[in-house]
């Protein structure tokens, strides 16, 4: 029975659904999260009764046929680069990107990883990393005797010395940005790759034509928004249970059927 | 003189379709603008020895009939999410030619153009795809399908329409192909809302007491089949015993 393999594929997409919404509700508080959706397209058509075949000898036809859809694929799960509220968190290397922007960060492997949660720390050796303890690119250390550091919008990191009047430039952080930010491919922990999807890196400084600022003491939250997502969520259980009963309905059928005379 | 069954039988035979169909429309209760349809069926006259008065009617499904009514409007903030209000469709470049969509759940490929979900670019109201500047931060896209980053206008979309929207056949992803003789038309009236999805118009409610119908109606095609069956199988009987 068709019926039966089109609302399981009803229900695997529902599934998948509340799935990414899941996701989403369990990294609301994660910072520089991009919440991401699951987006479906129905699937392919059959035929039973072409449009336009002829109806009569006369040359009538059909005015729009018979075509059976076979039920609903995932299309894909996108993120939204929608911008993340900012909270102040009056750290010192907190880090915010207001705009468009990635940090770039050093992984283990030795290629580079962006992000766009930019709560930095310093490492034993001053170098500013992040909570992984991953060197933020390019590398940028902060003298042990500093007593301040400052991040203007540039991206330009000044630091004041014991016993200096005038702060001094220490480093210049530099952020990539890429054509399509939703080809890029999420590792985990923040951190996201380039692809061939997402495009070429484009590496410049922060307040430059086509980036945004940086903002010091501030982190970005999620963009998850909760109410949105609960309201995802009761549509796609709702959808679920639906498509539960058309399998329930195609079983009575053919119960129906196997029980007759 | 089976006749009976057959009639039942036809009938039968179309509620299954019509369940497919029902099945289909629930599947894609999520789909962006995707179009509930509904089954069209016709009575299918044929003459008995009696001649026309005593005509025997089965059931055939002849179309499906697609429900053109707007779905309700999603707000996405995602800027490449376009929706139509009022009639009217985006076109997309394909292999196999031109092809038509409500659902605007637009991304950008790797070079840049506005594609589908399926990679497929979308095409302005010249023809061409359109490509956004690399270096472009923000993409608005005003009522009338002007596309503008910052530098400036850079394409414009061009809803079309046909005389006769049901002749659309469907193909998957969403999208529509038309038929030879079809002319695509600017659509008239028709509003692309930037930051919007179309969600599907399939209404759970109605399609939950389409399928209670369908299953009580299939069981009494089927308890009609089992009447007749003892019918016979009483005459038979009686039959027999009077010899």
């Amino acid at each position: 029975m068709r019926s039966l393999s089109i609302a399981a594929t009803g229900m695997l997409a529902q599934q998948m659904n509340v799935e990414v919404i899941s996701n989403n509700i369990a990294n609301m508080n994660t910072s520089g999260y991009k919440r991401q959706r699951a987006e479906f397209n129905d699937l392919l058509y059959q035929d039973m009764r072409r449009v336009g075949a002829n109806s009569s000898e006369e040359g009538t036809i059909v005015p729009s046929g018979i075509q059976l859809g076979l039920g609903v694929k995932p299309a894909a799960i996108y993120r939204i680069n929608e911008q993340g509220s900012i909270q102040m968190t009056d750290n010192p290397l907190d880090m915010a990107m207001n705009g468009k922007g990635m940090f770039m960060v050093e992984m283990p492997n030795g290629e580079t990883g962006y992000t766009r949660a930019g709560s930095f720390q310093l490492s034993p050796d001053g170098d500013l990393v992040t909570p992984d303890g991953y060197p933020v690119q390019p590398g940028i250390t902060i003298p042990v005797d500093a007593v301040g550091v400052t991040v203007n919008a540039n991206g330009e990191v000044w630091v004041d010395l014991d016993g200096q009047v005038d702060p001094q430039l220490v480093g210049q952080i530099e952020v990539a940005r890429f054509p399509n930010e939703a080809g890029l491919q999420a590792l985990g922990d923040n951190l996201f790759a380039e692809t061939r999807a997402s495009g070429q890196a484009t590496v410049g400084v922060p307040g430059q034509a086509g980036f945004g600022s940086v903002l010091q003491g501030a982190v970005e939250s999620s963009n998850v928004d909760m109410v949105k997502e609960i309201t995802n969520m009761v549509a796609a259980q709702r959808a679920y249970e639906m498509n539960s009963k058309v399998i329930s309905t195609s079983d009575e059928m053919m119960r129906n059927v196997s029980q007759m005379r | 003189m089976e006749s009976t069954n057959y009639i039942a039988l036809s009938r039968q035979a179309s509620l299954r379709r019509e369940l497919d169909l029902v099945a289909n429309n629930m599947a894609n209760l999520n789909t962006p603008a995707y179009q509930g349809e509904s089954m069209m069926f016709v009575e299918y006259l044929e003459d008995t020895q009696r001649g026309k008065t005593g005509e025997m009617s089965f059931v055939q499904d002849i179309s499906t009939v697609r429900d053109l009514k707007e779905g309700p409007m999603k707000r996405t903030e995602n800027p490449l999410d376009l929706a139509i209000s009022g009639r009217g469709y985006f076109t997309i470049e394909t292999d196999d030619g031109p092809r038509y969509t409500r659902n605007g759940a637009f991304q950008l490929n790797e070079e840049g153009q506005i594609v589908n979900k399926a990679n497929q670019p979308v095409l302005d109201g010249n023809g061409n795809p359109i490509e956004v500047p690399d270096d472009a931060q923000s993409i608005e896209i005003s009522e009338d399908g002007t596309i503008a980053t910052e530098v400036g206008q850079i394409a414009q979309l061009e809803p079309v329409t046909f005389e006769n929207e049901q002749l659309l056949m469907k193909r998957a992803n969403g999208l529509f192909e038309a038929r030879e003789e079809q002319v695509a038309e600017p659509a008239e009236g028709a509003r692309i809302m930037q930051g919007t999805l179309e969600s599907s118009n399939v209404e759970g409610v109605v399609e939950m007491t389409r399928l209670i119908n369908l299953t009580r109606s299939y069981s009494s095609a089927n308890k009609f089949s089992e009447s007749e069956h003892e019918r016979i199988l009483r005459a038979v009987r009686t039959l027999v015993s009077s010899q």
